[in-house]
């Protein structure tokens, strides 16, 4: 597989910028493996539907990650933020519809004046984002004290849609994946999004202002976090403000796993989409495996160690 | 057609009185500059003398104190900082270049070009400009749009920017920051050949560059900065090197009598231990470099910037290979002290002693009482600004380069080396520096010793002048001197078959 890579990419130095996605896909391949020699249904429809089903909210706020991760900056308040969403879609979403959309547009707003804040105030993201999480986890609980409430008829319509021929699941994550893609890669506002992380001051001097290059990314991010959380809420029919907490990591882990970089300056959709399912299957496949619940934390985080250890390796052979 | 000589077109850009001040230091101090359509225009000062801080008022990145700039003979110096759309025909080539690494070639041609692309499918126009361009000015430059920055060499990357400055429907003046430092000879000369064919367009060139011989060669008119004013605009014709860096004023402090015979001392005693010795080293940037650094020697590395001086320094830090033996322990003093030099959040105090901090230390813990006398001392024989207290960042850059330097020598090293350590620090700082250093020496230290200023070589008992990564001359003693420097370094007879043979 490798080998066909190879013949097929043009220049050693794009070889190395995907070499890590092609590590994470060779991952993903070996537990796809494992899965199938303990449980041969896993590879029909049905079966890579249920597998998959649980990676999908993850992949796309991975996404939301990657937008701010090419900018430069990381977000500590993902996984909350997905949180928070999935109880307004079990509440407001239900009640008054008008009101719970237009929160969920307030909700991406919030996200934008965040991203211009940090700009302006010269305040390091991590610390902003991480401030910011506990205002999601507030405004969660207020809304929802105890996890419950129940989704609107589309979006459960949308759960457990399953059509013939091929696994749901796999819709969202390209369809995600391609919108960011073009979005981040293939537009002048990704240039944008990049050139800040790259160097800000080339954009500066252009006379591009990185403050909109900054609002920009916030808003994707926070656009994306909202489709996640609203995915999610499909799949568990209700809403938890801490369903999600566990994504604030992992999608930083899906990033760098599908090729991107804490420096900024790279958008990497498709790794990204890889990254997150792999780090989605992980799971599944301990569980498969009977691994102990209390060990399956420390085994997932070995596992992704490996990965990114391979990645490591696969990058020097490459220099 | 000719489009040599002396030409009085209408001026495009015209700085009056302009004047710019950097907290305590006046970068610019009344600068009248006229730069006309259709001609090129060399800019040449020493490091420091405001050339940088001229660029950047004149492509409109940076408002002036006082003072105006004018832009086809409207001012465009507004209360509120330039417009960008005041100066959108005045492009500037950086030195460092203006690139984002991470983009491709065509995407960072969108950023700076991007209001004269359509909106749609501007990726494509973007490549196919930049390659025509780039064809035009740096035939066989082996670039392709779709390559990202970050994987092209220096010299393709310097064609990029240059390229990238180039790209725009109206160019009135186009800036060229040493735009030949990291190209090569045939890169150099089709550039210059595209140069020629924009100012018979019209436009107006203005090139800034050290290498003084390359812009008599190609400017019509040469302006000399000097301490933050141009202090002489000559046309180039029949005007000389020696001309041009008498009018430079170049010389910085003139060692005295008694250091002069200390150094010539020094080399008397030819045979004593050597402290570090390279001995044909290769490399990329290193051409069979041989070099011998006695104890209590202070050796130059002279030349023009980038001809390998660096990487010398770089293997003495690390002298990793078999060709390079160094005895003993090294400190090191970067040039670039924003960069790799002041450790920002800490007082002077803290950034002095962290070198030293293991020598004083007993067991593994710090001895406050020793550690503090060392630094009043410091402080006091460098006469550092501020006091041992303040916060490195709060001190002017002198005075933070002399906390650097003082760092270094305040360890217990036997070599120190010095990588142009002295760019952008005031007469009074270096004179104490350069002093220090002898002291040093005679103390039977050793220094190595980089710099992109000649007249400072005028300190060293040694200099070895690069260019083209190999040692073009060896000076002792009484030969170094900064005409002795210049002519080696500018002696360009055996470069063409030095490119030969590579």
């Amino acid at each position: 597989m490798s080998d066909l890579l190879a013949s097929a990419l043009p220049s050693r130095a794009r070889m190395r910028r995907t070499a890590p996605a092609v590590v994470s896909a060779v991952a993903l391949a070996a537990m796809l493996a494992v899965c199938a020699s303990l449980q041969s249904d896993v590879l029909s429809v049905g079966g890579l539907t249920l597998v998959l089903s649980a990676t999908v909210p993850l992949v796309i706020a991975a996404q939301a990650q990657m937008a701010l991760m090419s900018v430069g900056d990381i977000d500590l308040g993902i996984g909350n933020f997905v949180g928070l969403v999935t109880v307004v879609s079990a509440t407001t979403l239900v009640s008054s519809p008008l009101v719970g959309a237009l929160t969920l547009l307030g909700l991406v707003a919030a996200y934008a004046l965040l991203g211009a804040l940090i700009h302006l105030r010269r305040v390091p993201s991590l610390i902003a984002t991480l401030g910011a999480s506990f205002v999601w986890l507030g405004l969660g609980l207020f809304i929802l004290p105890t996890p419950g409430g129940s989704t609107p008829e589309w979006l459960a319509t949308f759960g457990s849609w399953q059509p013939a021929g091929f696994p749901a699941p796999l819709l969202p994550i390209l369809v995600v994946a391609l919108v960011v893609y073009l979005l981040t890669a293939r537009s002048a506002l990704g240039v944008r999004m990049r050139g800040l992380g790259s160097n800000p001051v080339a954009l500066q001097r252009a006379g591009l202002r990185p403050l909109a290059a900054r609002v920009i990314a916030y808003t994707v991010a926070g656009a994306l976090g909202v489709v996640s959380g609203l995915v999610l809420a499909s799949q568990t029919g209700g809403g938890d403000v801490s369903s999600a907490s566990s994504y604030t990591l992992m999608t930083v882990a899906a990033v760098i796993l599908g090729g991107g970089s804490f420096f900024g300056g790279s958008a990497v959709p498709w790794g990204v989409a890889i990254g997150g399912v792999t780090l989605g299957l992980v799971s599944v496949v301990l569980s498969l495996l009977d691994v102990q619940s209390n060990m399956q934390s420390a085994v997932q985080g070995v596992i992704v160690l490996a990965v990114l250890a391979g990645r490591v390796v696969v990058g020097k052979v490459l220099r | 057609m000719d489009n040599r000589g002396p030409r009085a077109g209408e001026p495009v850009v015209v700085a009056k009185g302009v004047t710019k001040t950097y907290g305590r230091t006046r970068a610019l101090a009344g600068v009248d500059l006229e730069v006309r359509a259709g001609e090129v225009l060399g800019l040449v000062g020493h490091n420091g003398a405001g050339k940088s801080t001229l660029m950047r008022v004149l492509a409109g990145l940076e408002a002036c104190d006082e003072g105006a700039v004018l832009v086809h003979g409207k001012e465009v110096s507004g209360e509120a900082g330039p417009r960008a759309a005041d100066f959108r025909a005045v492009r500037m080539a950086y030195q460092e270049t203006s690139l984002c690494p991470d983009l491709t070639v065509a995407e960072n041609i969108w950023v700076s070009s991007r209001h004269c692309l359509p909106r749609l499918r501007w990726r494509r126009a973007a490549s196919d400009a930049v390659r025509r361009r780039l064809d035009e000015m740096f035939p066989g430059h082996g670039v392709s749009p779709r390559d990202r920055v970050e994987d092209l060499s220096l010299a393709q990357r310097q064609m990029v920017e240059i390229t990238r400055a180039s790209l725009v429907d109206r160019l009135d003046l186009l800036i060229l920051d040493e735009p030949t430092e990291s190209l090569g000879p045939d890169a150099a000369r089709s550039l210059y050949d595209y140069v020629r064919t924009l100012t018979a367009a019209g436009t107006a060139v203005l090139l800034i560059s050290h290498r003084i011989r390359e812009v008599l060669s190609v400017a019509d008119r040469v302006a000399v900065l000097r301490d933050g004013a141009v202090t002489a605009e000559r046309f180039a014709e029949g005007l000389g090197e020696q001309d041009v860096l008498e009018l430079m004023g170049a010389h910085v402090a003139v060692p005295s009598e008694k250091e002069r015979s200390a150094a010539r001392a020094a080399t008397d005693v030819a045979d004593r231990p050597a402290v570090a010795e390279l001995r044909g080293a290769t490399a990329p940037g290193l051409r069979g470099v041989s070099l011998r650094v006695g104890a209590g020697e202070v050796v130059g590395l002279a030349g023009l910037a980038g001809q390998g001086q660096q990487e010398v320094l770089e293997r003495l830090w690390r002298p990793v290979r078999r060709d390079t033996t160094v005895a003993g322990t090294r400190a090191y003093v970067p040039g670039d002290r924003q960069r790799s030099g002041v450790l920002p959040l800490w007082s002077v105090a803290e950034n002095l002693i962290v070198t030293a901090m293991r020598g004083l230390a007993r067991q593994g813990l710090r001895r406050p009482a020793e550690e503090r006398a060392a630094v009043g001392d410091w402080v006091e024989r460098l006469s550092i600004r501020g006091g041992a207290d303040a916060g490195i960042t709060e001190l002017s850059g002198g005075n933070q380069q002399k906390v650097i330097v003082a760092r270094a020598f305040a360890s217990t090293a036997g070599l120190v080396l010095l990588d142009d350590p002295f760019r952008g620090v005031d007469v009074h700082t270096k004179t104490d520096l350069y002093a220090l250093i002898r002291q040093e020496a005679a103390q039977g230290r050793s220094v190595v010793w980089y710099s992109s200023e000649n007249a400072e070589m005028a300190h060293c008992d040694r200099v070895y002048v690069f260019r083209a990564g190999r040692v073009v001359a060896e000076l002792v003693g009484d030969e170094i001197s900064e005409e002795r420097i210049i002519a080696v370094s500018f002696d360009e007879s055996d470069e063409t078959d030095g490119e030969q043979s590579k």
